[in-house]
């Protein structure tokens, strides 16, 4: 088992784990830094993949600015372990189950089936496209720098527009959140 | 039944089944918990389960745009994390309630 | 200035002054309204003036101003055009209608100064002008149906215009409804028309009329030409459909004037006259149009006899004239008929007016019986009316003489007359001349018996001006078609009408040549009835007034049922109208309510039902609704993963 292998089924376990931890746990503060956990996961995983701009970004947005929103949000509000944490019901309990289940079946097995067909294909192109690539696009970008700048470049040039008008999004969200926040309950403002 | 190369070659299909089982366990947390800041949380585990799957394909079809996606689903998930919470926020200074049961009164 | 100009503005001038009228419906100014409805009609009346001497000055065979604006439909082969055009006959309609109309909108104005509706009552006539124009000038017979309908619009507007008087808005609601029937025919004739020459272009269609004439009674012609003057029937009041324009004079007197006297109830005889080439070769539809011609002409001048009312003594003499037309289009003589028109227009439009001023002067008042010896008190009015009731009862050389006396000897002449038809028209002329002396002496002549509290005076100038103008015509009027034994005898004199009619009318066939000593035998016949049944009136009326009661009282069956017209009325309420009533309600309640409605409660309430059931759905539950989300994505899944 190489090193690859292992961090891969390493890190597969702790994101699996700490997110069934958020749903799990009745305590949204544990919650919280099970979600934590797992956005480290998935940080670790993105480098594993090559893509260490993003993990980066993962990192900072998520698992830091995301993260202790959430944990000041929970401060705010003062919670403490809940009696009831799930939803009452039994019937629409039930079926929530199972449709949760008959997705995750499907999905997987959905994925696993396509190996013969679609994403089988994809690999086999993807492994061509990789040996080939391998020889010459890897040796000129070798290392984290040049497949930053590539990512920039695309960022900048080709995806611009969607870029520019992320950061219109972003702009209302901010007014947005301000006029929510000195919002006094709304329609039911006395 | 997995065999021992399923164990040890590790290719897409095993970082795209990763994605559906986070995401799957992200939308069991949305369809059953009722903290209204759980639910948030596991809306966050389904984005971070998609972004795997994004950066596992941009991976292995050597293509940046799949990079680019995660980025902006990031961008959009930080806002929306924090349109939620406001909205979260503004309803529990009004009613002392974070019971997502409870935003039922909310419809007309 | 080029046709299309003219054409343009004769038929807009009118419809810009309802619009301005329209538009400050609710301005009680009735100076500014009447003198913008008066301009308004004026210059139609100058343009048609314009556009009728330009006519003149074409060479006979030519006589025809066309204009196309643009193209109206265009369905497959159906094509009909905005198209308007001014012949010989058009010609002398638009004269009337605008010259006519203008001397009674400036009568009007005076007339109506009191009422607060008195813009709404401009706007109306004005649309009414226009619609009447329209009806002339359209050069199909579909246009003519648009302006057909418009004036029927009017005149509902008009004689229901005082509607919170219930009996009024009743009649002006009896006026559409008759007129729906006739339409209704109207529609059919132009369809078997349509289908029968494929278009319904006036001039084509008379142009391809054939010259074989047509004797089944069945044939397409005879059919179209038959189902066209049923629909003449309910526009001129004409049996079986004339009841409504006795009512009809619930409206103002000058609107009784123009509409119902004057212009919209000629539409039928003029429609025939326009396409006379297609009714001359369907004789059976032409024996029918003189029969009911002649008898509506003999029933209403019955029934005239006995009113007492002076708004329907004279609506009862326009429907017995609108007879007299029909008989003379009947027999062929259509000349004679438009002729009719002519006249009939200035002298019952001066009548009706007169009739206003009367009613003005009296305070509203409309019963003769508390009338009597106005000539002191409104000796203009009363010297109008005198010419016009000359010019009625067929006095030399006043204009309904003339006009008169050539339908009269056509009815006898013609070979589609006989000497049946002529006894009714002359037997009709007496007792026009009859009632006509009647109202004379019981409005004007004898001794007063108006209330004492009740001070008559003559009417100002702007309603004596117009009164004077028709006087004149109703004199004159009838030596433009001066007939040709007359004219013969005192030094040939040109018969104008009948020459300038002469290449738009198809000629009788079979028309033998005229015997001028029975000409003359039967024009002093008729003139001796009418001036005998004249001084018989007189006697009775000024004379000697017990005798009418005593004469009535003896045949009181008689007098009582002519007095009730007939009865027609309880005829058609009983025969028509209440079982219509009572199956339309039959069929509303076992239909409607029944069947209809029960049937749509029930898809109701399956559907509240359904609702119900989709409702617990929407709990409000945002958790609930995610998970619809993710059943449907396992739905769709499974299916993609199926296949």
């Amino acid at each position: 088992m190489t090193p690859d292998v292992f961090l891969f089924w390493f890190l597969a376990l702790l994101i699996v784990g700490s997110g069934l931890a958020v749903l799990l746990f009745t305590n949204p503060v544990y919650s919280a830094l099970s979600l934590a956990m797992t956005m480290v996961g998935v940080a670790a995983i993105f480098i594993t993949l090559n893509a260490y701009f993003i993990a980066g970004v993962q990192l900072i947005v998520y698992a830091g600015a995301v993260m202790v929103l959430f944990v000041m949000v929970i401060m705010l509000f003062d919670i403490k372990s809940e009696v009831q944490a799930f939803t009452s019901g039994k019937i629409s309990g039930a079926m929530k189950l199972i449709a949760v289940g008959l997705l995750s079946g499907l999905i997987v097995g959905g994925i696993i089936m396509g190996q013969k067909s679609f994403v089988g294909e994809l690999s086999k192109d993807a492994a061509a496209q990789v040996a080939e690539a391998n020889s010459a696009k890897m040796k000129r970008a070798a290392g984290a720098d040049a497949a930053t700048k590539e990512l920039g470049v695309a960022l900048f040039t080709k995806h611009i527009f969607g870029f520019e008008a992320l950061g219109v999004l972003l702009t209302a969200i901010a007014v947005g959140t301000v006029a929510l926040a000195r919002s006094r309950g709304g329609t039911h403002a006395k | 039944m997995p065999s021992s190369s399923f164990l040890t070659d590790i290719s897409l299909n095993h970082y795209l089944i990763l994605s559906s089982v986070l995401f799957v366990i992200g939308m069991a947390g949305v369809l059953l918990r009722r903290n209204v800041i759980v639910i948030l949380m596991s809306l966050e585990l389904m984005l971070n389960a998609v972004n795997i799957s994004f950066i596992a394909f941009s991976k292995f079809t050597q293509n940046v745009d799949g990079q680019i996606m995660v980025f902006f689903v990031m961008t959009i998930a930080a806002a929306e994390a924090a349109v939620g919470l406001a909205l979260a926020v503004a309803i529990f200074k009004r009613f002392k309630e974070v019971n997502i049961k409870f935003f039922e009164h909310l419809r007309g | 200035m080029d046709h299309s100009v003219l054409m343009a503005i004769l038929l807009l001038s009118p419809f810009i002054g309802f619009l301005i009228n329209g538009v400050r419906y609710k301005q009680p100014t009735y100076k500014l309204s009447g003198g913008i409805a008066t301009a308004a009609v004026f210059i139609s009346f100058i343009c048609s003036v314009l556009l009728f001497s330009d006519l003149v000055g074409l060479p006979a065979d030519q006589r025809k101003i066309h204009v196309k604006f643009f193209e109206w439909l265009s369905v497959d082969k159906f094509k009909v055009d905005a198209a308007f055009y001014v012949d010989q006959i058009s010609g002398i309609m638009i004269l009337i209608i605008t010259g006519v109309g203008s001397l009674i909108h400036l009568f009007s104005t005076e007339y109506m100064h009191h009422d607060k509706g008195v813009t709404k009552y401009f706007s109306y006539l004005n649309l009414f002008v226009f619609n009447m124009l329209i009806l002339v000038l359209g050069d199909s017979l579909l246009t003519m149906f648009v302006g057909w309908e418009g004036v029927g619009l009017c005149s509902y507007l008009l004689i229901g215009f005082w509607f919170t008087d219930k009996e009024k808005a009743a009649a002006g609601m009896k006026a559409f409804i008759t007129n729906r029937v006739g339409d209704a025919a109207f529609l059919l004739g132009m369809f078997i028309l349509f289908s029968t020459f494929g278009t319904l272009n006036i001039q084509e269609i008379n142009s391809l009329a054939p010259t074989a004439v047509e004797t089944s009674w069945l044939g397409a012609l005879t059919l179209g030409t038959m189902f066209l003057f049923v629909g003449a029937t309910g526009k001129s009041a004409q049996i079986p459909l004339y009841v409504w324009l006795p009512d009809a004079m619930a409206g103002p007197t000058p609107v009784s004037a123009l509409i119902h006297a004057a212009t919209m109830v000629t539409a039928g005889i003029y429609m025939i006259v326009r396409l006379n080439p297609i009714f001359i070769v369907a004789p059976n539809t032409m024996m029918v149009i003189a029969i009911i011609g002649a008898l509506t002409a003999l029933m209403a001048a019955s029934i005239g006899i006995t009113q007492w009312d002076i708004k329907k003594v004279l609506a009862y003499s326009t429907v017995s004239q609108l007879g007299y037309m029909f008989l003379a289009v009947g027999v062929g003589a259509f000349g004679a008929g438009l002729f009719h028109v002519m006249t009939h227009a200035f002298f019952k439009a001066l009548m009706f007016l007169g009739s206003g001023s009367v009613i003005h002067a009296m305070h509203e008042e409309q019963d003769i019986r508390k009338m009597g010896g106005l000539k002191k008190y409104m000796p203009i009015t009363h010297w109008t009316f005198f010419l016009g009731w000359l010019a009625i009862i067929g006095i030399p050389p006043f204009a309904g003489f003339f006009s008169k006396d050539e339908i009269l000897w056509m009815s006898f002449h013609s070979p589609m007359g006989s000497p049946v038809l002529w006894a009714v028209g002359a037997l009709s002329a007496g007792m026009t001349a009859f009632y006509m002396t009647r109202l004379m002496c019981l409005t004007f002549w004898g001794k007063s018996r108006v209330p004492k509290s009740v001070h008559p005076h003559e009417s100002p100038a702007m309603m004596t001006i117009p009164l004077v103008v028709l006087a004149f015509l109703s004199v004159v009027g009838g030596w433009i078609g001066i007939p040709e034994v007359i004219g013969h005898t005192f030094g040939h004199i040109p018969n104008y009408l009948g020459d300038w009619l002469a290449p738009v009318i198809r000629p009788i066939p079979n028309l033998a040549p005229a015997d001028h000593s029975l000409e003359w035998g039967l024009m002093g016949a008729s003139f001796g009835i009418a001036s005998i049944s004249a001084f018989v009136a007189y006697h009775f009326y000024v004379k000697s007034p017990e005798i009418p009661g005593k004469i009535a009282a003896s045949i009181k069956p008689v007098y009582e049922l002519v007095f009730k017209k007939y009865l027609v009325d309880e005829l058609y309420f009983k025969t028509i109208i209440n079982p219509l009533v009572e199956i339309s309600r039959k069929i509303w309640f076992y239909i409607d309510v029944n069947f209809i409605d029960k049937l749509t409660y029930i898809i109701a309430d399956l559907i509240k039902g359904g609702g119900g059931v989709t409702r617990s759905l929407q709990t409000g539950n945002v958790q609930v609704y995610a998970m619809y989300i993710a059943i449907g994505l396992v739905v769709a899944l499974s299916i993609i993963i199926i296949k």
